[in-house]
């Protein structure tokens, strides 16, 4: 059988933003589904935003709505949110209530009235809410899996695509009947990490197709649930080639010791500790790309927007402009309580809205301390998932980061992931001559053929400023504590002050 | 505590509409039977039988303030209106008071419909019942005055 003979399963939008990459490019029209959780975990609105965004006057949705929530208070909170319609009822989406068949009769009865509103209304979807209330009653395996099966059989028939919203705890996901017939089983999980609420959905089963694995963080706002694929909706693109062109910082000395300037598409690391201008540098690198057309993105956590662009006027570099014109953006990000797939979220949403070439991340640091406490621990591996992302659509990405000075080691970052950047600079402070100066070594290029040098620099009025040639007269620069060649014996450490003045 | 203006001129609208039906055919029952009636059959199927009892338990004793020939009208246990028909009957020299004691119930209902659903939503609701032109503003007292 060859690939045109097969069924074509066609998907349907889930309505919730994000979720569509996760479940594959949408639900397979006509599966039986299972949306769980605990209480609160956002399945209602779930099941809401999917009706809404599938029920026609043609081809309705029924949600049934049984013991549990009332339905009029239901319909009170959920208008709160915005895909919520009202013009949609009753004409595309009929609100049904089986409390009283499931109080009063059995489960039999339960079907033969789901069977009875099917059958007139002939939906797109159908919906039963809160599934789990009914299989409280004391019925006994065999008629719940008799009428699970027999449901499923008939909604499939019917073709509807059907969703059964229940409370579950993660212990009942084996042995259970239910999920076994389920084409597609959706979890909901919250949970509270220390002071934050961490929401996780993940896709256990969903026949037919590929979904993203893991665990997805989801938020609810008032636009109703919002998915974080863990692959940034970025898996269905391809990786661009490797690019030979680079991007310069607007200084030429920099540029040369990077042979040129950085590789497209790469992602640079600036470490160097408080004071040392990474800042002024990343500052540098996005105006320099926009002065050559290319759009950027700048994320800051530790200052506000208004404050870094005042900052780069004083070294006589225009940010406003580029705003105005859509070719940069200055993403403040410190909502504290985000997660961190939300806030890389957020920066891609911002990248591809301008099409950003360039990304400056100032700095890692401050987007480690915004993020929710729960979330720090998975930082490095969602750091490196967005960077691989974005770095494939070609975006360079300039990132600092706050290293600890030390006068016996040079760390790069105090966050191990140089092996997530192609390229590093390293600034730091250096005694010399009684002077704490400041030094730049460009520590590895990834494919590049970068300077070895060890350069001087300033910070002055027009940003970041290479003075003279390298420093070939110190030995030990790296250690913050050189020694003179020409003068051996002398290190520019004080010397002793025993408080006592020497009046020889 | 009055029915809101624009509940008690709904409230009236379908009234009208219904006695406008009545006048083509048999009726059985008063046009303010027959709107409580269909309230009941179109939002019962949401709310349940006994959500709807609720809600017209809860209308049907804001709408007994100031209104005292309520007192005899009841609400069964499946959301059934009793009585209403009689004190309409017993009023039956004094109409339009039978017929404001009907008006008053129906906008109290169509009020606490309004305070949880929106007027937005409810509208909807209402559309699944009557037709468009039952809801038109023509058939309100302001519309029939202007």
């Amino acid at each position: 059988m060859n690939t045109e003979d097969k069924v074509k399963i066609n998907k349907l939008p889930t309505g919730v933003p994000g979720l569509d990459e996760i479940v594959g490019g949408g639900l397979p029209e006509f599966s039986f589904n299972i949306i769980a959780g605990a209480p609160g975990s956002g399945k209602t609105t779930l099941a809401h935003q999917f009706v809404f965004a599938n029920a026609s006057p043609e081809r309705p949705a029924l949600y049934f709505t049984v013991l549990g929530e009332s339905a009029i208070k239901m319909l009170r909170y959920q208008q709160q949110y915005t895909f919520f319609d009202p013009a949609k009822l009753p004409g595309s989406i009929r609100f049904i209530n089986l409390s009283q068949v499931v109080l009063e009769k059995d489960l039999g009865a339960v079907l033969a009235e789901i069977t009875r509103e099917v059958e007139k209304s002939n939906p797109a979807v159908v919906v039963v809410d809160s599934f789990r209330t009914m299989v409280r009653k004391q019925e006994s395996d065999m008629d719940l899996q008799s009428f699970i099966q027999r449901l499923a059989l008939f909604l499939a028939s019917w073709q509807a695509t059907t969703f059964l919203i229940g409370e579950y705890a993660e212990d009942e996901l084996r042995d259970n009947p239910i999920f076994t017939v389920a084409d597609g089983l959706l979890w909901l999980r919250q949970t509270a990490e220390r002071n934050s609420i961490v929401r996780k959905l993940q896709v256990i089963k969903l026949r037919g197709q590929d979904s993203v694995p893991g665990l997805h963080t989801f938020r609810i706002t008032d636009a109703g649930v919002q998915a974080f694929s863990r692959t940034f909706g970025l898996t269905a693109r391809k990786r661009n080639p490797p690019s030979n062109r680079r991007l310069c910082f607007g200084i030429p000395e920099l540029d040369k010791m990077l042979d040129g300037g950085v590789r497209e598409g790469d992602s640079v690391l600036i470490a160097g500790s408080s004071g040392t201008g990474k800042s002024v540098l990343a500052t540098q690198f996005i105006a320099e790309g926009i002065s050559h057309g290319e759009p950027g993105i700048v994320a800051v956590f530790e200052e506000r927007p208004e404050a870094y662009a005042e900052r780069a006027t004083s070294l006589g570099l225009d940010l406003e402009t580029p705003q105005k014109d859509g070719k940069l953006t200055i993403l403040y990000l410190r909502p504290l309580d985000l997660s961190v797939d939300e806030t890389m979220q957020s920066i891609l949403d911002a990248v591809q809205k301008i099409g950003a070439k360039r990304l400056v991340i100032d700095s890692l640091a401050g987007f480690e301390m915004a993020l929710s406490p729960g979330f720090r621990a998975d930082f490095r591996e969602s750091l490196y998932r967005m960077i691989f992302a974005l770095t494939g659509i070609g975006v360079t990405i300039l990132s600092t980061v706050e290293v600890d000075e030390s006068f016996t080691e040079f760390p790069f970052s105090t966050y191990s992931i140089s092996f997530l950047t192609d390229d590093i600079i390293r600034l730091r402070y250096v005694s010399i001559d009684g002077q704490l100066r400041k030094i730049m070594v460009v520590i590895k290029m990834r494919g590049g053929n970068h300077a070895k040098d060890i350069r001087e620099y300033e910070i002055t009025s027009k940003g970041v400023v290479i003075l003279g040639k390298r420093l070939a007269n110190y030995q030990g620069l790296i250690s913050g504590i050189p020694v003179h060649t020409d003068r051996p014996n002398l290190t520019d450490e004080p010397s002793q002050d025993t408080g006592i003045e020497d009046k020889t | 505590m009055t029915a809101a203006p624009g509940m008690r001129d709904l409230a009236h609208r379908l009234l009208t509409y219904e006695a406008g039906l009545g006048k083509t055919s048999v009726p059985t029952e008063s046009p303010a039977t027959r709107v409580y009636e269909k309230l009941r059959q179109s939002l019962g199927e949401f709310v349940g039988a006994a959500g709807f009892q609720s809600l017209a338990s809860r209308a049907l004793t804001l709408a007994r303030t100031g209104t005292p020939s309520l007192d005899a009208v009841t609400i069964t246990e499946d959301g059934s209106l009793q009585g209403l028909g009689e004190i309409e009957n017993q009023l039956e020299t004094e109409k339009d008071q039978a017929g404001e004691a009907g008006i008053i119930l129906i906008a109290r209902l169509l009020g606490l419909l309004r305070i949880f659903l929106g007027e937005a939503l409810t509208l909807s609701l209402l559309r699944n019942a009557w037709p468009g032109e039952a809801l038109d503003d023509r058939n309100s007292e302001n519309g029939r005055a202007a």
